[in-house]
């Protein structure tokens, strides 16, 4: 079953059919189960009618979607069990939250089997999850973790943003013979964008410039990519916006590039912000292009604490769309802006 | 012997064979172990030889075996060789894991050993995925869980069970019980009993885990009620651990009688009044496997090390 030749070489199309988020995700996953008899899904109320939200419902072949019970941990050993076994699952969380009751088996075992035994074996393992918050929802309904999967060693960790990029990195995590954790934001489900009716893949690994600019780099993945992307459109702004599309491989020398002919870096990371994502950014191009800095960098977040429910708290909780136009414009000016 | 035993030569010979291996090596490394020639911590297997042997006779390649931390025993039985295990003890590239395991992560897949792991109780799980694998691809291959008794109080032991079950998967449990958690007996970490507690979820079996050939016998019936398609089955062998939790020296508990509980003697025994062993050949075999330990220690000893560039990401 060769996935080589589905490797995408042209960008995302301008034009032609448009499909949501969520469409993206089960197009990818119903041809991934079509052309490859060894994938399969399985999960909490993966195989219920509501069908993960949409993403998983009216499948080709649904004798390969396995619901299970709430046994989050030996589920997740299942589904490696089953990838040292000869099949391709794709393990799917209603809500990121509820994957931390198996971090013994995600980060004991699937980030470690490969480097434990030499790297001798293959795990062709996708663990999907969503992540975000939904409405009051709270501290455990909320989380996106993304750089704290990334802090660890066997991991991919993806966070599409476009319904594009949803479909070929799906696919393209899918075909991949290492641990992928593939992380989609439930606000940008029904988002629509021009994606391609065949199947293909985009590379793990490959950053995406969303906006062209010269006087600041804005690095953000997921809905923050989104939010920037309005931000920056909205108001007009001189700001190079850069997806990076995975957390883990992440496209630094893109990156780094941007920052090098810009002179500026903000990172929009909707993650907790010690020791995460976009402190490894900072750090990073900190290291590989300390002289190109015109301005310390600044990254914007989540508040180092956990998610409130009550509305009025969740709006000052949150990072918006006009909150990242005032504080890219503030940098802009040359101003201090508080993280 | 608790039962009568119908078992033909050949068999007894390679039962014999198999417990002596285990026996042999474990008692090479604990002689070497204090020269730090094997930086890794060992959890040797004697005393429990006729667990692996008794059960890993009637595995094959296919069947996919995933271990814990005590694995020289299981692994030896299911078909990794002298040479790679020795060798990872040593820290070598020629070793099955190429020195990134140690003792407690031996991998060959070849021989239906996909990997085992440190933390008690998880890999309970990757056997129940084995299963699932073999039930969605139609093939005959069986998942085995390999534990100890006290994996038997971690939550993803009771997950396993629970989804094994309600799937109908072939998964065989193997539960070693030697008795002990590192130095705390079942009596002080489980409340509940292992087989009342498995019997919830399957059919389940104990035996005198220190008897191979009733572990055979018993293994036997299990493994071919789940070809059969007959779902998961549990296989309590009650045992006894003569050496430390971990390390070269002898279990301080004082709980082992090593001629009333040795599952060699037993069998030794059981064959020469049958008239299925004779004379030296019992010598002749301990001497065959100690020329075979001392070919895998010399291949390990003049293996490369890995090199540092190995560790690049």
């Amino acid at each position: 079953m060769p996935w080589s030749k589905f490797d995408c070489t042209y960008t995302a199309p301008t034009g032609g059919r448009q499909i949501t988020y969520c469409d993206a995700l089960r197009e990818a996953t119903d041809q991934a189960m079509v052309h490859d008899p060894r994938v399969f899904a399985i999960g909490l109320d993966a195989d219920d009618r509501f069908g993960v939200f949409g993403s998983m419902r009216d499948l080709t072949h649904k004798e390969r979607v396995l619901g299970t019970p709430i046994s989050e941990n030996a589920m997740t050993g299942v589904a490696l069990g089953a990838a040292l076994s000869g099949l391709r699952p794709i393990h799917i969380h209603l809500r990121v939250d509820f994957m931390l009751t198996a971090m013994d088996q995600i980060v004991n075992y699937v980030a470690k089997w490969q480097d434990m035994f030499g790297r001798q074996g293959k795990v062709p393992l996708v663990i999907r999850a969503i992540v975000g918050r939904g409405w009051g929802c709270g501290a455990q309904h909320s989380q996106t973790l993304h750089g704290w999967f990334a802090h660890i060693p066997g991991l991919k960790v993806v966070t599409p943003s476009t319904p594009y990029d949803a479909k070929g990195l799906l696919l393209a995590s899918v075909a991949d013979d290492s641990p992928v954790v593939f992380l989609e934001h439930r606000w940008l489900y029904k988002n629509t964008g021009a994606v391609p009716q065949e199947l293909y893949t985009l590379p793990l690994g490959k950053a995406n410039v969303l906006h062209r600019g010269d006087r600041l780099t804005v690095v953000a993945n997921s809905l923050a990519a989104m939010h920037a992307l309005t931000a920056i459109e909205q108001h007009d702004l001189d700001v190079e916006l850069i997806d990076p599309r995975t957390i883990k491989p992440l496209d630094l020398d893109t990156i780094t590039a941007s920052v090098q002919r810009t002179g500026r870096l903000m990172v929009v990371d909707y993650d907790f912000p010690f020791g995460g994502f976009g402190a490894e950014v900072v750090a990073a191009v900190t290291e590989r292009a300390f002289d190109s800095l015109r301005q310390p960098p600044v990254r914007l977040g989540f508040p180092d604490r956990g998610m409130p429910s009550s509305g009025v708290l969740e709006r000052a909780y949150y990072p918006t769309p006009d909150r990242l136009a005032q504080a890219m414009t503030a940098m802009l000016l040359g101003e201090v802006v508080p993280s | 012997m608790t039962r009568p035993h119908t078992i033909n030569r050949e068999r007894g010979l390679r039962l014999l064979r198999t417990m002596r291996t285990i026996r042999q090596a474990s008692e090479r490394i604990a002689a070497l172990y204090p020269s730090n020639v094997m930086e890794t911590p060992v959890h040797l297997c004697i005393g429990q030889e006729a667990v692996a042997a008794g059960v890993c006779h009637h595995l094959r390649d296919e069947d996919k075996l995933f271990l814990g931390h005590r694995t020289h025993g299981p692994a030896l039985a299911k078909g990794l060789g002298l040479r790679p295990l020795f060798a990872e003890l040593y820290g070598r590239s020629t070793g099955c894991s190429r020195g990134f395991g140690g003792s407690m992560h031996l991998f060959d897949p070849a021989h239906g050993l996909p990997g085992s792991s440190a933390i008690v109780g998880g890999s309970i799980a990757l056997a129940v995925g084995a299963g699932l694998s073999a039930q969605l691809q139609r093939a005959d291959f069986v998942g085995v869980a390999w534990f100890g008794d006290a994996a038997t109080n971690a939550g993803v032991c009771y997950e396993s069970l629970n989804f094994a079950a309600l799937r109908k998967l072939p998964v065989l449990f193997v539960c070693e019980d030697n008795g002990y958690s590192n130095v705390m007996p079942k009596s002080a970490h489980s409340a509940h009993d292992i087989e009342s507690l498995a019997k919830v979820f399957m059919p389940t079996v104990a035996v005198d885990g220190t008897d191979v050939l009733a572990t055979f016998a018993a293994a036997g019936e299990a493994l071919t009620a789940i070809r059969a398609g007959g779902g998961p089955r549990f296989l309590h062998c009650k045992t006894k651990r003569w050496m430390k939790h971990q390390g070269h020296e002898p279990c301080d508990l004082g709980v082992v009688d090593r001629d009333r509980d040795c599952p060699i003697q037993k069998l030794e025994t059981f064959l020469r009044g049958s008239g299925l062993l004779q004379g030296a050949e019992s010598t002749q075999i301990a001497q065959d496997i100690e020329r075979e330990i001392d070919d895998a220690i010399a291949f390990a000893a003049a293996s490369p090390f890995p090199t540092p560039e190995l560790l690049e990401a």
